[in-house]
């Protein structure tokens, strides 16, 4: 008996693995499917106002990379509507009737931001000028709309709405109650504005790495100089949304609240545990600083509210990965506030003189761009690992959501070699299309950004 | 009519849609593969399929949402069995994608790459409609009597018919892509090589020909249950499906290119239609037909309505991408 259960585990495991695999590669490349289209248009749209072929060179170079990325992030895309069925096929069983519509209404966007897309990257020399322009508009749109309709069905997952169970079925569904379920507002808009950050600081950490290595010209500076405008806006933005998603959470999902915190016992008038790493073998917490009565303040609005602790939850309904839902959130936080004050400082540094090219400040852009992709992927686990044991957050659970197939651990083990095979050529791809400037910036030509 | 039945012919379309447009997209690469070393040959495939190849396999994620929003029970069960084959499948459509996407826009210049990128776009277009046609096969087989297996726990996806069934498939879309491509040459004042591609459509379709018969052979001798519907009331998409065919071929050794690729596509069509008419009502076993699997009529209403309402939106985007880049225009370069 235990040997089944053991296989059991293993089954679970490998399919969590494969899903979780699939998931933060494809969101690395959906980031950045909704944020390079944004800063495509920026660039061409500055360069139809000012005529500086140096906007132009930057929105079609973008536009290059794009067009690998949005190849592997609709590849990667397809395999997870593939994986939804084949490893939890209980789960769209329950939820298919449920939540269709916005995956439904994804696959109409994705259409349309592919049909703009081919559009967009064939056209530069078939279209006028503008209306090329133009034809960007609906890839940003459509791309953020895509994350927007996949979130709403996260964000069910979490807060669960617009149905009823009665005698074991699924009835009484009301499918915009369910897309439209308390947590849809905030975990869309903390989605898409991490988005627009990553791909904001990541481009300016390339460009960042390119003055490093001596190449600053005007092409480098534009570029970073449009991505840090925009992360700028919106990264003190971004901590605001964080704020309400977080009392989302707090009201909705109490037992994940204290995983995220860090609450282990129910407290009146608890305190923010700022720090506070779990380590594994250690009984207590490391760094903690506790401040006093702020976690109810800012879950509830009032200083002496409760909040429950893990212990006060039946075991099988806490999550087995408290420590790392907790270290997940530390670091998007952590990432977070530091991308703020990298914005802040190139920003109060840029009002009093010519755009800051020391070597500090560009390190410091450098290393901001990984980071800020980190919290997103970090973000997402904070979500998954916090709603542990749950798929459906009190309603279904993730052990019973898997396949009864037999094979996981060899599609896990192919697709995970399918997954550093990509990674590689995309990486490969990625540097021939866009190594060094441009021909004809190529030699030094003085301009003032 | 009822709202399931209706969903499913509406799914029905989508993938008729898929089979045409990625069957052609397919095609191109199985093409490719079969080039050789004549880039002349090569570099017309990549400029016909370019701009649209990346909306086309939008078809199949539609399908697949469809599928799981309308028939989550079906959904379900299909994925359970389907585990392996559409494993293997997806991975194909992924290697394929990237690697035909890289070689256009990142190894123009580095002709080592650009082959063994090639290799691997060819290799995987063969492998996803033959998977994807034999587990069409193997479902119909399981599914297209009432007398049936209630609950299917295995599909026999390796077995004859269904790996006859997806060698037709590759034929097939072999056979799209070489009227496609012969259409699009022709109309863009290439003749030369429109010749060639024409001798490769003439191939191509008598493949079909012979395959479509050794399917129906096998089908009669594995599957006949299967064969009973296919000669019954799947009979006028068969026979429609074989003349289609035998135009598309006399079109071509005619030089009529524009009937020969309408003949192609109506063949794909009739194939599709014959399979899901064999099948009808039932997605998978004689318990789960389309009533069965059903998702609540609420969850039907939304799908229905947002499913036009993507039409509206999604149509005329799409005629415009082909109004764009159908019509003859100067090869563009950098």
């Amino acid at each position: 008996m235990s040997g089944l259960a053991l296989a059991a585990v293993g089954h679970l495991a490998a399919g969590r693995a494969q899903m979780g695999t699939s998931l933060s590669f494809h969101l690395f490349f959906a980031v950045l499917g909704v944020g390079l289209p944004l800063m495509m248009l920026i660039a061409e749209g500055m360069h139809l106002r000012t005529g500086d072929p140096v906007w132009r060179a930057l929105a079609r170079r973008w536009s290059k990379v794009f067009a690998i990325l949005f190849a592997v992030g609709a590849a990667s895309g397809t395999i997870i509507s593939f994986e939804l069925g084949l490893l939890w096929p209980r789960f769209m069983a329950f939820a298919g009737g449920i939540i269709g519509l916005p995956f439904s209404l994804e696959g109409a966007a994705f259409f349309l931001e592919a049909i703009f897309v081919g559009i967009y990257l064939y056209g530069w020399d078939r279209l006028a000028p503008r209306v090329h322009w133009l034809c960007g508009f609906p890839i940003a749109v459509a791309s953020a709309a895509s994350a927007f309709f996949i979130v709403t069905a996260n964000a069910w997952m979490n807060v669960p709405r617009g149905f009823q169970i009665v005698h074991g079925r699924v009835t009484h569904v009301n499918v915009l109650a369910a897309m439209f379920n308390p947590a849809w507002a905030t975990e869309t808009a903390h989605m898409v504005l991490g988005a627009y950050l990553a791909t904001t600081f990541g481009v300016a950490a390339v460009y960042a790495v390119g003055m490093l290595r001596g190449r600053r010209d005007a092409y480098h500076r534009k570029a970073i100089t449009v991505a840090l405008g925009l992360a700028a806006i919106l990264a003190p933005v971004q901590m605001g949304v964080g704020d309400l998603l977080g009392r989302t959470v707090a009201q909705h999902q109490p037992a994940t609240l204290a995983a995220i915190e860090g609450v282990t016992h129910t407290e009146t008038g608890a305190g923010l545990n700022i720090g506070g790493i779990p380590l594994p073998g250690h009984a207590t917490t490391v760094l903690n600083v506790k401040v006093p009565n702020l976690l109810s303040l800012l879950a509830y609005d009032k200083p002496n509210a409760p909040v429950r602790g893990l212990d006060s939850f039946p075991k099988a309904d806490r999550t087995p990965l408290a420590g790392p839902t907790r270290l997940a959130f530390i670091g998007m936080v952590g990432i977070g506030t530091g991308l703020v004050l990298v914005g802040l400082w190139y920003w109060l540094r840029r009002r009093r003189g010519p755009s800051p090219e020391d070597r500090i400040t560009l390190l410091a852009l450098a290393a901001a761009g990984p980071l800020a992709f980190l919290a997103n992927e970090l973000g997402w686990l904070v979500s998954e690992f916090g709603r542990q044991p749950w798929v459906v957050y009190g309603v279904f659970r993730t052990s019973s959501a898997i396949t009864t197939a037999s094979g996981l651990g060899a599609t896990f083990t192919g697709f995970t070699l399918l997954y550093i095979g990509l990674s590689a050529v995309t990486v490969w791809g990625v540097r021939r299309v866009s190594t060094g400037s441009p021909e004809f910036l190529a030699s030094p030509i003085v301009s003032v950004a | 009519m009822s709202l399931p039945a209706l969903i499913a012919i509406g799914l029905g379309f989508v993938l008729t849609a898929y089979a045409i447009l990625a069957g052609a997209d397919f095609g191109a690469g199985i093409l490719d593969l079969t080039s050789g070393d004549r880039t002349e040959q090569r570099s017309a495939i990549a400029r016909t399929i370019g701009p649209l190849w990346e909306a086309n396999h939008v078809w199949l994620i539609f399908a697949i949402t469809i599928l799981f929003s309308a028939f989550p029970a079906g959904f379900a069960a299909l994925g359970t069995v389907l585990l392996v084959p559409f494993t293997l499948a997806v991975m194909a459509i992924v290697v394929r994608g990237v690697a035909f996407g890289l070689r256009t826009e990142a190894a123009g210049d580095q002709p080592r790459s650009a082959r063994s990128l090639g290799r691997a776009f060819g290799a995987a277009s063969v492998a996803a409609p033959l998977l994807f046609g034999a587990c069409a096969a193997a479902l119909a087989q399981v599914s297209s009597s009432p007398h049936g297996p209630a609950t299917v726990s295995s599909l026999p996806w390796t077995g004859l018919f269904a790996v006859t069934v997806g060698l037709l498939a590759v034929a097939l879309c072999a056979h799209l892509a070489a009227t496609f491509i012969t259409h699009r040459l022709q109309r863009t004042g290439q003749p030369g090589l429109a010749e060639r591609f024409r001798r490769r459509g003439l191939q191509t379709a008598t493949s079909v020909l012979a395959l479509s018969v050794l399917c129906l052979l096998a089908a009669a001798w594995k599957a006949p249950a299967l064969w009973h519907q296919l000669s019954t009331t799947s009979l006028p998409l068969l026979l429609i499906g074989l003349l289609a065919t035998v135009i598309s071929l006399f079109a071509l050794a005619r030089r009529r290119y524009q009937l020969a690729r309408s003949a192609t596509m109506l063949a794909a069509g009739a194939i599709v239609w014959g399979w899901l008419i064999a099948q009808s009502p039932r997605l998978i076993g004689t318990r789960l037909t389309i009533h069965a699997a059903a998702a609540t009529p609420p969850a039907l209403t939304a799908l229905a309505i947002a499913g036009i309402a993507v039409l509206i939106t999604v149509l005329p985007a799409f005629y415009l991408l082909y109004a764009l880049f159908s019509h003859p225009s100067p090869e563009v370069t950098q």
